[in-house]
């Protein structure tokens, strides 16, 4: 009677928990198939069609409905999303590398990387456009943007390499230097493909946070807009259909990057597996 | 026969503990040395000051006659074998034994028909032949031990450091491996420092048996030397197969707390504690009426139990004091006394058999 209670009342909190977590994705996904121009962002569906996504890509006869100005601004989010999974993993992974000795002041900084992370958005967009502005420096989504979004995401490659690191079991290297291989060729060939899963998962850290940040970037960045400042753009005026339509492809673009990185998981993961199966068979 | 590695006044801290306090040895060239040390003796950390992974604060590591203190490991050409085996997870059989020749700094070797012939040589030598496609989380703990063993043979070092590495096998296996260490030395000539907790393997595998205690080496001889004429009480300790009393060196007898022990021309060794030591196999048992002769010392205890162990017995016997001593009777010589639970029997040894250090 207990044990079934107990269950009841897990199993009704668990479905809140996901109708919080998924309903506005669905009610967003749904309404984007609302029909066109004169349907609007509510319920209920007056008509199903796919017009909003033909409107999306400029395949709709023009209305005074605006097509979205967002064609440049996901080409600039997309590139500043991979500088910034670049840079950061590279740097994560150095600093996690460099972080496995005790050095002075190793202490110290390690919070000054996990600081990126802390402190709130708007207050390090904000200064980063005062600091640019008292220097003179033109602000850019390629240049304070930039800087920016590494501070941000940095931290994030650092801690999961670190994570990484730690349960790294260091005899694998020593056997390779003892063998005569030099420490940077260990690296390359013994270190990395070991730690690759984690450097995988560090990119895959980098790059959403980037894709999507919207403080920092809201006051650092100059006259270009990037994703989430164009769309958020468009609300100030009206709200259509098509920045729905939008949503679901971008949440689609999520999905195959994260089954990417799940399909590259499972190939490091089998690479040592498969030449076991061929023995049986 | 030529050193191949001389250590001397080798020493290294760890905040205040020294973990290697003066160590010298000489290692010749050719042979299988074992060393003998419990855990917290200082042996990987040894072991690894000679490999490079730690640099000596102080004294000197010449290997070939060169020294090599501030040369990095993938430069000394000494060979490692882990007590894991560390082995790379992400490569086959074939690529962990082909992985020195192909990487190395010093004239790696790029001809892959080469390099094929030369893994095959080697896995055939280890007995692995058949498993070079594995990977090696496919194959079994002793398996793994001979891939370890052929990765760094292929590479032909001089000396090849082995940090317990028939701790993780099961102990048939070990037996086993024992005998194909030797053979498998033997054969390619190199000089092997065989790192072990373990006394039986330590006496079993080493043509000289080095002893280590609290960072410093406390005897260096021969297996047979080592097990019958330990140079301190610790290295008696370490044998197991000792009984030790402590106590004082006082004219020609050693005062115990359970009696004082007549001696019979020891020269006492001015190491270490003192101690009086009778090996266990030196000690007979017989009921406390029996005579005893005038070379003879005797004392008297309870038995408590004993373990068969096929060839021997080794029975347990407490003192006044409450210290247990051990008695070993092989059974080919003779049937040992059959000893009753909670009664008490006379232990006698020669006096001659003893060992004195004060």
């Amino acid at each position: 009677m207990q044990a079934s209670g107990t269950k009841l009342a897990l199993g009704i909190y668990t479905t809140l928990f996901l109708v919080f977590l998924y309903g506005p994705m669905v009610v967003l996904a749904i309404l984007s198939f609302q029909t066109g121009p004169e349907g609007g962002p509510q319920f209920p569906i007056i008509e199903w069609s796919t017009y909003w996504y033909k409107h999306l890509f400029g395949l709709t006869p023009p209305t005074r409905i605006a097509p979205l100005p967002i064609e440049e601004a996901l080409v600039r989010s997309l590139l500043l999303a991979v500088m910034t999974m670049i840079v950061s993993t590279v740097l994560g992974v150095t600093s996690a590398q460099a972080f496995r000795k005790k050095f002075t002041g190793s202490g110290f900084a390690f919070y000054l990387i996990v600081l990126g992370m802390m402190v709130p958005g708007v207050l390090v967009g904000l200064g980063m456009a005062l600091v640019a502005n008292a220097l003179g420096v033109d602000r850019h989504w390629w240049g304070t943007t930039f800087v920016l979004h590494v501070v941000y995401t940095y931290p994030f490659a650092f801690l999961v390499m670190l994570a990484i690191l730690n349960r790294f079991d260091q005899n694998v290297e020593e056997a390779s230097w003892s063998l005569g291989v030099s420490p940077v060729k260990t690296f390359r060939k013994v270190t990395f493909p070991l730690i690759f899963p984690g450097v995988l998962s560090a990119m895959l850290f980098a790059f959403t946070l980037s894709y999507d940040e919207f403080s920092r970037t809201l006051f650092a960045s100059g006259r270009d807009l990037t994703l989430p400042l164009a769309i958020y753009g468009t609300f100030s005026v009206e709200v259509h259909p098509n920045v729905f339509a939008f949503g679901v492809l971008t949440t689609l673009f999520s999905f195959a990057l994260l089954g990417t990185y799940a399909a590259l998981m499972m190939l490091s993961i089998r690479r040592a597996r498969r030449v076991a199966i061929q023995e049986e068979a | 026969m030529a050193a191949v590695l001389q250590l001397s006044q080798v020493t290294k801290a760890y905040g205040a503990l020294r973990a290697l306090d003066g160590i010298d040895i000489s290692l010749p060239d050719n042979a299988y040395i074992s060393l003998l040390g419990p855990s917290g003796s200082g042996k990987t950390i040894l072991l690894r000051v000679i490999a490079g992974f730690e640099t000596p604060d102080s004294g000197s590591v010449l290997f070939k006659g060169e020294r090599v203190e501030a040369v990095p490991p993938h430069r000394r050409n000494i060979g490692f074998v882990f007590q894991n085996f560390a082995l790379f997870p992400h490569l086959s059989v074939a690529k962990n034994i082909a992985f020195g020749l192909e990487n190395r700094e010093l004239n790696p070797i790029t001809d892959s028909t080469v390099v094929r012939a030369r893994v095959k040589d080697i896995v055939a030598l280890v007995g692995l032949t058949g498993l070079e496609d594995r990977g090696v989380t496919q194959i079994s703990g002793g398996q793994r031990q001979r891939v370890a063993l052929a990765r760094t043979l292929i590479t032909e070092p001089s000396l090849v450091l082995l940090d317990e590495p028939l701790g993780a096998l099961d102990a048939n296996l070990r037996t086993r491996m024992r005998a194909e260490l030797r053979t498998i030395r033997e054969r390619c000539g190199v000089t092997f420092l065989h790192v072990t907790g373990s006394e039986t393997e330590a006496l079993a595998m080493g043509d000289a048996v080095l002893v280590l205690d609290r960072g410093r080496i406390a005897q260096a001889d021969d297996a047979d030397t080592v097990y019958n004429q330990p140079r301190s009480a610790s290295v008696a300790r370490f044998l197991n197969c000792y009984n030790l009393f402590e106590g004082q060196l006082s004219n020609d007898e050693f005062v115990t707390s359970v009696g004082k022990f007549p001696l019979q021309g020891q020269k006492a060794d001015a190491r270490g504690q003192p101690a009086y030591a009778i090996r266990y196999d030196r000690i007979s048992v017989r009921p406390l009426a029996s005579p005893v002769t005038a070379e003879e010392v005797r004392l008297e205890g309870t038995f408590i139990a004993d373990e068969y162990s096929g060839a021997a017995i080794n029975s347990f016997f407490s003192l006044d004091d409450g210290r247990v001593i051990e008695v070993e009777s092989h059974l080919s010589q003779a049937a040992p006394q059959t000893c009753v639970p909670h009664s008490r029997y006379a232990l006698v040894w020669k006096r001659q058999n003893a060992l004195v250090y004060a």
